[in-house]
């Protein structure tokens, strides 16, 4: 659908992308993931045209785009901002681009309600001015303006990043649900690995103008390709040489554990060593902080010269207070070496 | 390949333009600002002495051994004094209305703010019809006090009291705005710490101030430095009035009069450089800012003393009454017959439209006690031909110089934006505000000698000749309202979020269409208000057109003032001083209502408009209701009495 082969883009003597490859497919949910700065935007901005690159090819369903003005691209955006023209009501935003096409009257005004009802605007709102419309609604008439025009791919940058958390949620459902109504290939930018996990089917994470790893959620966070990776996208235990040592991982490498991936459980009075069984390695340790979610609990333990951090859900049978003594269990196949 | 064709061929199309543009600017830049004041500038250098040799500094000797410093000395102790004095009462003004507790402020605050629409010479002249030896306020004065100077309202003291409460309206704008701004949480603490309200004010309130004032305090010396009309008229010899006077005058009468008022041009060019580079170097450090982020509405605080409070009282109502006094008497005198107002008597039995609509002829008996007609001699602003003229002159050159100057630094922002980091769009924006580095009078001064002689670049035409003069007038006009025009939509284009240039060219538009849809709609709210503003400031103003001093480009205020100078001589212009009051009434309502349009109206955004269309709608909906039931209920009731009857 859309392919990106070696893209380089310099801003002046600063290089912002380094030969950048990603290939999209069509209908598929693709996230750009990163911290700021890390040419996820940059990468998204080359795709709509507003930025041209130095080197490499941009092609969209086969054919070569690289130098194609950005008004002949079709390819839609929704912006962080939402861009909302803010001296035309919805109407009229929802409308720019097809009168620009220079489209019929009856033929715009049929196109805009059409695409008002499948994003839940109201007639009452499509006569409102922007600025009368809340935080939501405002994303909906974005999202509307952009597929109005039936764009071959719609671009997302941070759409969400705008609004309360709880706000946020509900619309990173929507979305997902209206895109797969629409079947629309889609691009999305954002900083939030939850967001990234929640709503892709492959995801792109970029560090400083690289692409880290490509994947699916689960094998980036599963299997992270880079010590990056691991790091960016959710929690992770960093071990030390103790552990590393008992569970006789390659000393010449660095090697993580996700918190859920070690278990818990309470020591035996007796205060006997643990005993590992198996592969499982199995560690002493003392809970050090709790910190208290309602559907986790995560706990902090010092254990093997070095403090791990674990999670246990909250299920009301095992809670560990600060000064308990517990025994930790580690699959090595869990862990995640570079 | 045809499609690449044509895109080629649009793009040697805007880049044509882009030529076309870039040499209309530097022709325009250079044509009409940098020449003309350059030619000035050296005048002073090319004086011969008696023999026709050249004697490059004949006129700095000039300057050092005549009486010229007096000028320079008066103007910079005219601003020093107004510096003291305006501070005191704008600041009085402001906190007396925004800060301090006083009972009818907002009335305070209509009367401390008529000079927004009430200023320049209709100003001056008003407090002189009040305050000179035979006004209205001196005699009544005079009765009160006895022993008083009644000729205390010449020279620099009048000057000085006038201009005192002419130059608040920038305190009355900008340090509202910032005594506004103070988070209310600071005045709070400070007070929960001990602090007495006084104290507060010092040590809280005040240093927070301090940034507004500094530039409110430059912005005033400038204005003291170059003050005109005042000082032209209450006879003050300060530095503007001597260039004005030496720029008519001829080498038959002293020595290089043109090259003494470029000069006297030029030292006030580096007086006015040189505050104007302290002002920015000022503002480039920007601290002092409150930094809290919830801001909390100030509470006015009221005054415990009760004598203090009582005394606050008193110098807040008498700051409105002399305010508030010239407003009132010329709008009460411009309804007086030319008699009344020509000996400043309040006849309240008599009232009269004659010096607005008026056109009557004058009956007197000449020295032989023959009884004589003189034609239309008492005529009201729109009753006589002259002054109709005048306003329609002033009308069209302020209209089309307004215009010309929105347009061109329309198109220069969006340009300027457009290469915001790069040197040309930098140098674009400093060759806009060029004009404010010059005195006013320099621009103009500079205009009428440059262009007073066959210029190749203006196809060969003397522009000071004849009617051309209008057009030379228009291109002052133009050059002086540029600085104000960009930095007021500048600031405008900063409110457009680049992501929507981005979204308008992703839906298809090309970059014109983005401009004319999408970027000017935003601004156009800005873009209108410093029109109306540069008009209403140009359709009344007098030191530019005094300066060209031209026949065919005599302006309203020009007009006004010459009749007024020439009142009852040779008994035409009976009564000048009445159309002046009614001429000024009639300034003050147009600005009243710009600055409404402006302020009250342009600033609703679009969702405020629909909000009070929708509001309209609803409300006419309602009395259509209530008489569609009136009606029904009208209708029902015969038929109610038929049955009655039944």
């Amino acid at each position: 659908m859309i392919d990106l082969k070696n893209i380089v883009v310099r801003f002046g003597e600063f290089e912002a992308l380094h030969r950048i490859n990603v290939d999209v497919k069509e209908g598929e949910f693709f996230t750009f993931l990163g911290p700021s700065g890390c040419g996820k935007t940059t990468t998204l901005r080359t795709i709509t045209g507003f930025i041209e690159p130095v080197e490499g090819v941009v092609s969209m369903q086969g054919r070569d785009i690289t130098h194609v003005p950005i008004e002949k691209r079709n390819i839609g955006i929704v912006f962080q901002s939402y861009a909302l023209f803010p001296t035309m009501t919805v109407r009229d935003n929802i409308a720019f681009g097809l009168k620009i096409k220079k489209m019929k009257k009856d033929e715009i005004d049929r196109k805009v309600t059409e695409i008002a009802r499948k994003v839940d605007l109201t007639d009452e709102q499509l006569a409102k001015a922007v600025s009368q419309l809340s935080g939501g609604q405002q994303q909906r008439v974005a999202i509307a303006r952009a597929l109005v025009t039936e764009p071959a791919i719609i671009c997302m940058d941070e759409p969400l990043s705008n609004l309360d958390a709880k706000l946020r949620v509900n619309l990173r459902n929507e979305l997902k649900k209206m895109q797969r109504e629409f079947g629309i290939t889609t691009i999305y930018v954002t900083h939030d690995q939850e967001e990234a996990l929640t709503l892709s089917d492959r995801i792109a994470v970029f560090n400083k103008g690289y692409i880290e790893q490509i994947g699916t959620p689960n094998e980036v966070y599963n299997h992270s390709a880079t010590e990056f990776v691991a790091n960016f996208i959710g929690d992770i235990n960093k071990l030390q040489e103790e552990i590393t040592g008992k569970l006789n991982l390659p000393a010449d490498q660095v090697h993580y554990i996700r918190l859920e991936r070690i278990s818990v459980c309470a020591a035996e009075n007796d205060g006997k060593e643990a005993v590992s069984a198996g592969q499982t390695v199995s560690l002493d340790g003392v809970i050090e902080s709790q910190e208290y979610y309602g559907l986790f609990i995560k706990y902090t333990i010092k254990t093997a010269g070095q403090t791990l951090k674990v999670v246990e859900k909250n299920d009301g049978i095992n809670i560990y207070e600060p000064g308990d003594r517990v025994i930790l269990r580690i699959d090595p196949k869990d862990i995640m070496s570079y | 390949m045809q499609a690449s064709i044509a895109g080629k061929q649009k793009y040697n199309l805007g880049k044509l333009w882009g030529i076309f543009g870039g040499v209309l600017f530097v022709y325009l830049f250079l044509g009409f600002m940098v020449i003309p004041c350059f030619n000035t500038l050296t005048s002073v250098f090319r004086e011969t002495d008696a023999a026709g040799n050249p004697d490059p500094f004949a006129v700095i000797r000039f300057f050092f051994a005549g009486k010229m410093p007096m000028f320079l000395w008066n103007s910079i102790r005219l601003a020093l004094c107004l510096v003291v004095t305006v501070n005191v009462v704008g600041i009085s003004i402001v906190l007396l209305t925004e800060y301090f507790d006083i009972k009818g402020a907002k009335i305070l605050r209509l009367g401390y703010m008529t000079t927004l629409i009430y200023s320049g010479v209709a100003l001056v002249t008003g407090y002189q019809f009040l305050y000179d030896q035979n006004g209205l306020m001196t005699k009544w004065l005079a009765d009160f006090f006895p022993g008083m100077n009644k000729q205390w309202f010449t020279g620099f003291n009048a000057v000085l009291f006038t201009m005192t409460f002419a130059c608040t309206s920038n305190h009355a704008l900008f340090l509202r705005n910032a005594i506004r701004g103070i988070d209310y949480n600071t005045v709070e603490a400070a007070r929960n710490l001990g602090a007495r309200p006084f104290k507060v004010l010092l040590k809280v309130v005040m240093p927070t101030l301090l940034p507004t004032l500094f530039s409110l305090t430059v912005m005033t010396f400038i204005t003291g430095l170059c003050a005109m009309s005042a000082p032209t008229l209450l006879g003050y010899n300060s530095i503007n009035p001597e260039i004005v006077r030496l720029a008519g005058s001829s080498v038959a009468d002293e020595s290089f009069p043109q090259a003494r008022a470029a000069l006297l041009s030029i030292i006030l060019a580096m007086c006015t450089i040189a505050l104007l580079l302290t002002l920015n170097h000022y503002e480039n450090k920007g601290h002092y800012l409150s930094v809290s982020k919830t801001k909390a509405k100030l509470v006015k605080q009221k005054i415990q003393n009760p004598a203090a409070n009582v005394l606050a009282h008193i110098y807040a109502y008498v700051l409105f009454l002399i305010y508030m006094t010239p407003v009132v008497m010329i709008i009460i005198f411009s309804f007086q017959n030319w008699g009344n107002v020509r000996n400043k008597v309040l006849d309240p039995s008599s009232w009269t439209l004659s010096n607005y609509f008026g056109n009557q002829d004058y009956i007197y008996q000449n020295w032989k006690g023959k009884e004589m007609v003189s034609k239309g001699a008492i005529s009201g602003v729109f009753g006589n031909e002259k002054t109709l003229g005048g306003i329609r002159l002033s009308f069209i050159m302020s209209a089309i110089a307004a215009a010309l100057a929105c347009v061109i630094v329309v198109i220069a922002v969006n340009y300027i934006f457009k290469h915001k980091k790069k040197k040309r769009g930098k140098l674009v924006e400093a060759c806009l505000l060029f004009p404010w580095l010059l005195p006013t009078i320099l621009i103009c001064y500079s205009f009428r000698t440059f262009f007073n002689s066959n210029v190749f670049y203006v196809f060969g035409q003397n522009l000071y000749m004849k009617e051309n003069v209008r057009i030379l007038i228009v291109l002052a006009y133009m050059v002086v309202k540029l600085p104000f025009a960009v930095r007021m939509i500048k600031a405008a284009f900063y409110a457009i979020d680049d992501e929507l240039e981005d979204a308008a060219r992703n839906l298809g538009a090309s970059q014109i269409v983005t401009f004319l849809r999408v970027k000017l709609p935003i601004v156009l709210p800005s873009v209108l208000a410093v029109f109306a503003l540069n008009f209403n400031a140009l359709f009344s103003e007098y030191d530019m057109g005094a300066t060209f001093k031209k026949a065919e480009g005599t302006t309203y205020a020009m007009v006004i003032q010459s009749m007024c100078e020439d009142e009852g001589r040779n008994n035409v212009n009976m009564n000048a001083s009445g159309r002046r009051c009614a001429s000024t009434v009639f300034i003050m309502i147009i600005s009243g209502l710009i600055l409404y349009l402006v302020y009250g109206v342009g600033a609703r955004d679009l969702g405020e408009r629909l909000a009070i269309r929708e509001k309209r709608r609803k409300r006419l909906e309602k009395i259509k209701r209530k008489f569609s039931i009136a009606h029904a209920a009208a209708e029902e009731l015969p038929a109610a009495e038929r049955r009655n009857i039944a």
